[in-house]
């Protein structure tokens, strides 16, 4: 065959190492693991911005995941809406986070483990918490840079006035590393620089995420014996 | 050479005054026979014999290092494709030669057959089957320069074309001893002057993990790659460095070494928990790539001692009927065999196959011995070993059992092809391709665009398996491999046949994002743990699917990077107006767009994987896919910053 082909030798260790630094460095840093800033992986943030751009706060009307689902993946994040949901249903769930993201309408699934119903029945809207983290987005706070397709513009970081690494805690496993930070009670991290903490101590779990108990000295006076 | 016997053969009556006589007969004088037929000497004018003139240097100086004068051999590809290479030793000699009355560096430049190993006085063992000496170099070189520093002085001689040009002078004075050769190989005989580093550095390494304490420097001032090699423990080093990123069952290789009659054997052996057995074995320095005599002896004597240790230790009871085969022993297994002996006599396609009788029983008896004593010194990591094997025959049997139920159903069975393939109409596998597509939505992409005359489409379900952290009989079970085992028809393991491919081009096509680069390295795993007989053949390529789509109107430019895509920018007059598409996955395609861009044999670039420094590729596989983390970390912060492609 006279063809104008073109073969390109390559070793099969060369485009081992290549392949495997793309694959590695972007699971780790633009997948896996959350930014230590908010907290929160690429996806998360995804879900958030498209639903603030929704404008479904928290005194908003319910709108249907699957609506949600849809722009965050034609928006934001070219995958598949699977994982979107996915992602978002376990942002809503009271068992899963210590301070959710999401405020869920529907089957949201249960700590036994049963599933959360289809995209296309459940709704959903921010939480306020979601909203402070979102907060004074639009005063030009955080960095900004071009989507997928540079159609838009997303942001690298929320503003978060909350400490949600601390609060909501993190866990993934990327490419020859992981992460996984305990959740908190918010009066723990908000009371104390996150600097002055012991390593590795975790505050009790004292009270459920949705009527926290604000006390004046958290920290000291509370902490479980065996932590 | 041929002649008389030709001319008879065409029968044509001879043109007058051609006759055939003693004038007919000529004398190639010098090194002018070697100019005239290279290839009797260094064995091809392509690219090993280039790398061969480099050996052939660096082989002198090692055999310096061998008599116990040369600490350390520096070599340097330069930009012009010129090499250097220079040594501490003593310095070829430069005073006058008792017959040839010229100074002994250059008898032993300009003539063949000259030199100091064909005394057994000087140098006990020589390095290579080649052994031609320097003066070939010299004979297919632009130009050589040699430097002797010797007795307190610099000498240096020019030689072009073979010839020389200008007496040994002298240069100055120095405290140093040693030579330095430079040359540049003559263009006019080589086909190629490009240099292969990957070859060149493992062969380097090689030759500094079996001369124990020879530090080699190489440098490729054409891209800046340098490495330095110097490893105190020889060949126990040698398998350690084999086994750097590997579970070890003991951590320190079982090492014997001894000499019997005239031959030295030098040995050392380790086990990892992993499953491929990775063996090199030597003859004076070269790596005897096809086997031979002392592989057998190695091999024999391992099976046997085991087997020997195991029963009298009661070991093999959980057995029953079965005892350890030669591939239990060996699974696992990294070992280096290193022989030494005076005469070797090579064979087989590529010379690497030694053939000498006499050096099996030898390397038989002292392995047997060697590991013997060990295993009766060290009997925990003795046992340890055994019970590898022992449940490595385990494994083996269920494999077997696995891959005969696989075989009676034919699963494996090229017979039966599976579903999910589309085939092509041909069916002879020179020219035929099968795609290895990412996910089924470019599968339907790949399926409607291609010639369907000679390409085969085989679309695969998200990441496979990895291989490198699966045994046999799990890897076998896993569908989308058996899906690509049949559809290959190479079969696996034992029955693997790289004769029986049904394509010679096989093409990994992924999507151009990280998911893809990631599928994309776990099926070169696959093919480089079970078929890579297969990549050695060149069969495995890459297709190079576009980055970008950038529209203007109705004129369309694929680009395929980035540089190219600012340039399709250019040529459209700035970004104004301009539609710009970044391909995510290959779905995103028409089926007509697929085939131009990437699937057309007419257009299409491809890739075509390499394989040539087995150490390297070696050691590559198991950090990034094996079971270990901390040296995949090492690596990736290491690499980081040479990410090409980020995914935000």
């Amino acid at each position: 065959m006279a063809t104008r082909e073109k073969v390109v030798p390559i070793y099969v260790e060369d485009e081992m190492r290549n392949s495997y630094i793309d694959y590695s460095m972007s699971v780790i840093v633009s997948r896996a693991l959350p930014d230590v800033r908010d907290g929160l992986k690429p996806v998360h943030r995804r879900v958030l911005v498209a639903m603030r751009e929704l404008n479904l706060l928290h005194d908003r009307p319910f709108r249907k995941s699957a609506k949600i689902t849809g722009d965050v993946t034609g928006n934001y994040h070219p995958h598949g809406t699977a994982a979107v949901y996915e992602t978002m249903v376990r942002m809503a769930q009271t068992f899963s986070m210590r301070y959710p993201l999401v405020d869920g309408q529907g089957n949201f699934g249960s700590v036994d483990g049963d599933a959360p119903a289809a995209e296309r029945y459940t709704e959903a809207r921010l939480t306020e918490f979601a909203e402070e983290m979102l907060r004074d987005i639009e005063r030009d706070t955080v960095n900004m840079r071009p989507n997928y397709d540079e159609s838009r513009e997303e942001p690298v970081v929320l503003p978060s006035a909350v400490p949600n690494l601390l609060v909501n805690g993190s866990s993934g496993i990327a490419v020859g590393m992981a992460t996984n930070v305990p959740p908190h009670n918010l009066t723990s991290p908000c009371a104390r620089k996150p600097t002055s903490r012991r390593s590795g101590r975790t505050a009790r779990r004292s009270s459920s995420p949705r009527s926290p108990t604000w006390s004046a000295r958290p920290r000291c006076s509370r902490r479980s014996p065996i932590s | 050479m041929n002649g008389p016997r030709e001319e008879a053969a065409t029968l044509t009556p001879a043109p007058e005054g051609h006759s055939y006589d003693a004038r007919n007969i000529q004398v190639l004088k010098g090194l002018e026979g070697v100019r005239k037929r290279p290839a009797m000497y260094i064995g091809s004018t392509g690219q090993s014999g280039l790398h061969h003139l480099v050996y052939e240097v660096v082989d002198n100086s090692v055999d310096e290092a061998l008599a116990g004068y040369c600490t350390e051999v520096n070599v340097i590809i330069h930009i012009d494709s010129s090499v250097t290479v220079i040594d501490n030793g003593r310095g070829i000699p430069v005073d006058l030669h008792p017959t040839q009355s010229r100074p002994a560096v250059e008898v032993v430049i300009t003539t063949l057959h000259a030199g100091g190993k064909f005394d057994e006085n000087s140098y006990k063992v020589s390095g290579g089957l080649h052994g031609v000496g320097v003066s070939v170099v010299n004979a297919l070189s632009e130009w050589l320069e040699v430097e002797v520093r010797r007795g307190g002085k610099r000498y240096h001689q020019r030689y072009e074309h073979g010839e020389v040009k200008g007496d040994l002078e002298t240069r100055g004075e120095t405290a140093e001893t040693g030579t330095t050769v430079v040359w540049k190989p003559d263009p006019t005989i080589f086909e190629t002057v490009d240099y292969s580093f990957d070859t060149l550095s493992q062969r380097l390494r090689e030759l500094a993990f079996l001369n124990k304490g020879i530090r080699i420097t190489f440098l490729d001032e054409r891209t800046g790659k340098k490495h330095d090699f110097q490893y105190e423990g020889g060949i126990s080093h040698f398998v350690k460095y084999l086994n750097e990123n590997k579970t070890v069952l003991h951590p320190s290789p079982i090492y014997h070494t001894r000499e019997r009659d005239r031959v030295t054997v030098e040995l050392a052996v380790q086990y990892n928990d992993g499953y491929v057995e990775n063996v090199f074995s030597f003859v004076n320095n070269i790596n005897t790539v096809e086997g031979g005599t002392h592989l057998i002896g190695f091999r024999a004597a391992l099976t046997r001692t085991i087997n020997n240790y195991a029963e009298r230790e009661g070991l093999l009871k959980s057995l029953k009927e079965i005892s350890l085969g030669g591939d239990d022993v060996r699974e696992g297994l990294t070992a280096v065999v290193s022989v030494k002996l005076p005469d070797p006599q090579f064979e087989g396609q590529t010379k690497s196959k030694l053939g000498n009788t006499e050096a099996k029983g030898i390397v038989e008896s002292v392995v047997g011995e060697g590991l013997r004593n060990y295993f009766e010194e060290n009997p925990q990591v003795a046992r340890k070993i055994v019970e590898k094997c022992v449940s490595t025959a385990r494994a083996r049997e269920a494999a077997r059992k696995a891959r005969d139920l696989a075989r009676r159903k034919g699963i494996l069975d090229s017979g039966s092809l599976p579903g999910k393939l589309a085939d092509c109409q041909s069916t002879d596998p020179k020219e035929c391709e099968i795609y290895l597509v990412e996910g089924d939505s470019a599968g339907g992409s790949a399926k409607m665009g291609r010639d369907r005359k000679y390409q085969a489409i085989l679309p695969l379900k998200g990441k496979i398996l990895n291989v490198e952290k699966a045994s046999l009989d799990k890897m076998l079970s896993n569908e989308e491999i058996r899906t690509i085992i049949t559809a290959l028809g190479t079969g696996i393991d034992e029955d693997f046949n790289a004769d029986k491919a049904r394509y010679h081009r096989i093409i990994i096509m992924t999507d151009a994002d990280v998911d893809g680069a990631h599928i994309r390295t776990l099926l070169l795993t696959f093919f480089f743990r079970h078929m890579k007989p297969l990549i050695e053949r060149g069969y495995i390529y890459i297709a190079m699917p576009p980055l970008y789509r950038v529209q203007k109107g109705k004129s369309i430019h694929y680009a395929y990077d980035d540089a190219e895509r600012d340039k399709a920018f250019e040529e459209l007059g700035g970004k104004k107006g301009i539609t710009l598409q970044r391909y995510k996955g290959l779905g995103e395609m028409n089926p007509d767009q697929l085939w131009s861009t990437t699937m057309d044999p007419e257009k299409r670039s491809v890739l075509q994987v390499k394989l040539e420094d087995l150490v390297e590729a070696e050691q590559m596989f198991t950090v990034l896919m094996g079971d270990q983390v901390e040296p995949r970390r090492k690596f990736i912060e290491e690499y980081a910053d040479s990410v090409r492609n980020l995914d935000i």
